[in-house]
């Protein structure tokens, strides 16, 4: 578990993360979003121990990572968004050395590094030198390097910024299986679709402050813009809008097609509220054919954020 | 094994490399060893054995190795010292750089371990071009009758300053990020701190000295080098031979090997704490304050241990004792400084050199140890946090006053102590008094520290070394294109100049307080002057810059 509380980092006179405080629970993957410049991999820094908050708290698994950085280090595991790697040692050995460091002795050594390797799809290339490893390849092998010592924390900066789409997919199965496993995890980028098919916590950062944090449906409603329901019609209802003005959960009903058939409205509610709504519509035989609840889209909050964090600007 | 050590040898000692690195040591080592062994085995025969008066040469192997010693502990020393040196900071300086240090500073190993594996990983191929030449090593000193315990003396105390250099250019690593720039200051770091500044050894400050392995090597080696039949060392090698036997050190002497490994020991002790800290967090200060203040008090000691025979009874090491020492009846050249103002010179060159150290002593302390501006609001911050009423005064986020006022103090009680010393036995005399000779360096060596204090503390880098470039050596340069131009003319222009840079204030204000050694009245009026317009400058700076930085720190 991470428990960043009231983190301040200052560099010079610049603020690069203000009062910033979240927890990520373990069996979680909590994906941090913003601009660039909004203190993302300040955070993540801070967290891994390589950079000293101006003041704050932060615990990792109960561990204060500014009093007690030994012991912490020792749950993180940490992945920096630039991949650099050891450019004369084989695959293999990269990973070896950190296991070595880590305390893995002999035979459970090799099969630690045989095993994640194996899992980031970079067991045929394990005696190739880290040189000849192309950009995604490194940052497989330091997915790898990363695993070796099984950490119970995993900071991952930019993980999927030099994959392929296949490895992408590999490393977001790897990922929900380690969550699977109680591991806590923390992702920066600014992959949008991979934090949303990822991650079950986001938090929106910008100019080192948290804006939003929750899940995409919590942030959706906090922004008002909730599950987005469509309902299709076999013929058109005319009662239909009248019906849904008297269901205080919905907001911003529309006609979306021409011929009385296609309707949107915003959810401001869980999924069972959405059964209910239909079960209710079916009641007053209302002709549905058609019952779409869709999760509000993370493009779409990121880009009303940013427009939010603009008129704020210009106001000011 | 320490996996730091493994990957230097997977990274550094692969086949190719071995085949590679192991026939450039070879050759390169075959060739300078055979050279000077076969030079220096031709030995002219004694003229007993001369036939029909021609010169003839004799073959004698024990002659051609003790030639080629020197050349191989050159090679030696070039691999493990320059090559070695200069790889532990360029790779340390480049995975700084690239975040790699950051995967190792997180691993669960101690720094200690961290640093050794850093130091003997990096340089492995090094270490085993090194291990090629020892062949030579054993064939020179069974070949050439070296005495195998003077030998090992030697190696360790070889051994010994490898290390040093090493840590050196990793502590030099971390702390420069650029690579390229880490290697070559780590070079010249090395070359200034362990070739430059032991010869201040030869202004009396001896301990200076045993940061290489001279004194071993000449102590210990030198006197085995001598070709077969040879009584006596040359001239220079006399000299040499016994400068470096013993080391006077306050009331005792002490032998050149121990005195080495100490001093040694104190620098790797030092930067030890330094890499220390350095991996700990990235963004520590080198050293805290009670550690800088501790290592200033050890080096007061060691000027205190090593001045004490010269202030208590006018001997020195080096060539300035041996220029106390020369005598023009045996000489035959005469001997300007055997005359009444001989100590006094004397005097004011081992005080110069002793506040000029201790100037160096105080830069490097104040630039690390006081916070700089991001630090100083840091500390600011977390005072209001926490609701404390202060900054403790030893933390690394507190102010800097404590500190330099302690280093002022310090300096000037040792060399108090000093001058207290020169005034007992009659060695040298003087037209100041005593409180004068002392109050007067130690306000100005206090003041020059509260300015630097204040601008290290309201400036960042390029602000305070700008500063100090102007203030302590604008000055030095202006006097030289003066001198240049016309040395008599401008010289009251240039006392004026120079006494607004502390490197330059020193010597004149200590020359000012001996004034026996002032031929005229009006050379004395015109130094009154220029130490007056010195004095001035340096309250002026200090309480100025002092305004500046409670100004800021109200802001």
């Amino acid at each position: 578990m991470i428990e960043v509380t009231d983190l301040k980092i200052h560099y010079g006179d610049q603020v690069a993360v203000d009062q910033l405080s979240f927890s990520v629970k373990s069996g979680s993957i909590f994906g941090l979003i913003g601009p660039n410049g909004a203190g993302k991999t300040s955070a993540i820094r801070a967290i891994a121990t390589l950079i000293e908050p101006t003041y704050g708290e932060i615990l990792v698994n109960g561990f204060s990572v500014l009093h007690q950085p030994e012991i912490a280090r020792g749950l993180i595991g940490y992945m920096p968004d630039f991949p650099p790697v050891y450019e004369n040692l084989k695959t293999w050995e990269f990973c070896d050395l950190f296991a070595h460091a880590y305390g893995l002795k002999g035979e459970q050594r090799k099969a630690m590094v045989l095993q994640c390797l194996r899992a980031v799809g970079l067991e045929k290339n394990m005696n190739a030198l880290c040189k000849t490893l192309s950009r995604g390849m490194r940052q497989r092998a330091l997915l790898a390097k990363t695993l070796v010592h099984e950490p119970s924390i995993l900071l991952l900066d930019e993980p999927a910024a030099n994959l392929d789409p296949k490895s992408r997919i590999e490393l977001r199965n790897v990922l929900l299986s380690l969550a699977e496993k109680g591991k806590t995890i923390l992702i920066s980028s600014h992959v949008l679709s991979e934090i949303e098919d990822t991650c079950d916590t986001l938090g929106f950062m910008k100019d080192g402050k948290m804006t939003l944090c929750g899940s995409l449906e919590e942030i959706g409603r906090q922004k008002g813009k909730g599950t987005c329901l469509k309902i299709h019609l076999s013929r058109p209802a005319p009662s239909l809008p009248s019906i849904i003005e008297k269901i205080p959960s919905l907001s911003a009903f529309e006609e979306t097609g021409s011929g009385g058939t296609k309707y949107r409205a915003f959810l401001q509610g869980t999924e069972s509220e959405a059964e209910q709504i239909l079960a209710q519509l079916i009641q007053v035989e209302i002709p549905v054919c058609g019952f779409i609840c869709e999760k509000p889209r993370i493009e779409d909050l990121f880009l009303e954020l940013e427009a939010d964090g603009n008129m704020e600007s210009k106001a000011l | 094994m320490n996996p730091l050590v493994v990957r230097g040898g997977r990274e550094r000692l692969r086949t190719k490399n071995l085949v590679a690195s192991g026939l450039f040591s070879l050759i390169l080592c075959s060739t300078l060893y055979l050279a000077a062994f076969l030079d220096g085995m031709q030995t002219l025969a004694p003229a007993s054995q001369l036939q029909n008066g021609q010169k003839e040469y004799l073959s004698v192997p024990a002659n051609g190795a003790r030639e080629a010693f020197p050349v191989l502990l050159i090679l030696q020393g070039f691999y493990l010292m320059f090559l070695g040196t200069g790889r532990v900071a360029s790779v340390t300086a480049e995975e700084k750089e690239s975040g790699l240090l950051d995967y190792q500073r997180m691993t669960p190993m101690s720094p200690s371990s961290k640093i050794l594996g850093y130091l003997f990983g990096l340089p492995a191929r090094e270490y085993f071009m090194f291990l090629l030449t020892l062949p030579f090593l054993a064939h020179c000193a069974l070949v050439g009758k070296i005495p195998l315990g003077n030998l090992l003396h030697l190696y360790a105390a070889f051994s010994c300053s490898v290390l040093l250099y090493h840590l050196t250019a990793h502590v030099i690593g971390l702390v420069v990020s650029r690579p390229r720039a880490a290697s070559w200051v780590a070079r010249l770091a090395v070359l200034a701190l362990y070739v430059f500044l032991p010869v201040l050894g030869q202004a009396g400050i001896s301990f200076l000295s045993f940061l290489t392995i001279l004194p071993t090597y000449f102590g210990k080696i030198l006197p085995h080098l001598l070709a077969e039949g040879t009584e006596n060392l040359g001239r220079f090698e006399g000299q040499a031979v016994a400068f470096w036997r013993g080391v006077p050190f306050f009331t005792e002497t002490v032998s050149p090997t121990t005195f080495t490994f100490g001093m040694q020991g104190l620098f790797l002790l030092t930067l030890f704490c330094t890499a220390y800290r350095k991996w700990r967090l990235d963004s520590l200060p080198a050293l805290s304050k009670p550690l800088g203040i501790a290592l200033f008090l050890v080096l007061q000691f060691l000027l205190l241990g090593s001045l004490w025979p010269f202030f208590s009874h006018g001997v020195a090491s080096g060539l300035l004792g041996q220029a106390l020492e020369l005598d023009p009846a045996k000489t035959g050249f005469p001997n300007h400084l055997k005359n009444d103002a001989q100590p006094a010179i004397a005097m004011i060159v081992v005080q110069s050199t002793f506040f000029l150290l201790n100037l160096a002593a105080l830069l490097l302390l104040t630039n690390v140890c006081c916070p700089n501006p991001h630090r100083r609001l840091k500390g600011m911050q977390r005072k209001e946090k926490l609701s404390l009423s202060k900054v403790p005064s030893l933390a690394d986020e507190a102010p800097g006053a404590v500190l330099v006022i302690s280093l002022s103090l310090i300096a000037t009680c040792v060399f108090g102590c000093l001058r207290f010393l020169a005034f007992s036995p009659d060695q040298f005399h003087s037209a100041s008094t005593y409180l004068n000779a002392v109050f007067l360096p130690g306000l100005i060596f206090l003041l020059t520290a509260l300015s630097l204090r204040a601008a290290r503390e309201q400036w960042f880098n390029l602000g305070f070394w700008g500063y100090v470039g102007f203030v302590w050596l604008t000055p030095i340069l202006a006097c030289l294109v003066l001198a240049v131009d016309d040395f008599w003319g401008n010289s009251q222009l240039m006392l004026h100049l120079a006494s607004l840079s502390p490197l330059t204030f020193f010597p004149q204000l200590i020359t000012y307080l001996s004034p026996d050694l002032i031929p005229g009245e009006a050379q004395f009026v015109d130094l009154s002057t220029s130490v007056e317009t010195g004095v001035i400058a340096a309250i002026s700076q200090a309480i100025i810059l002092t305004i500046k930085l409670f100004q800021s720190n109200r802001s």
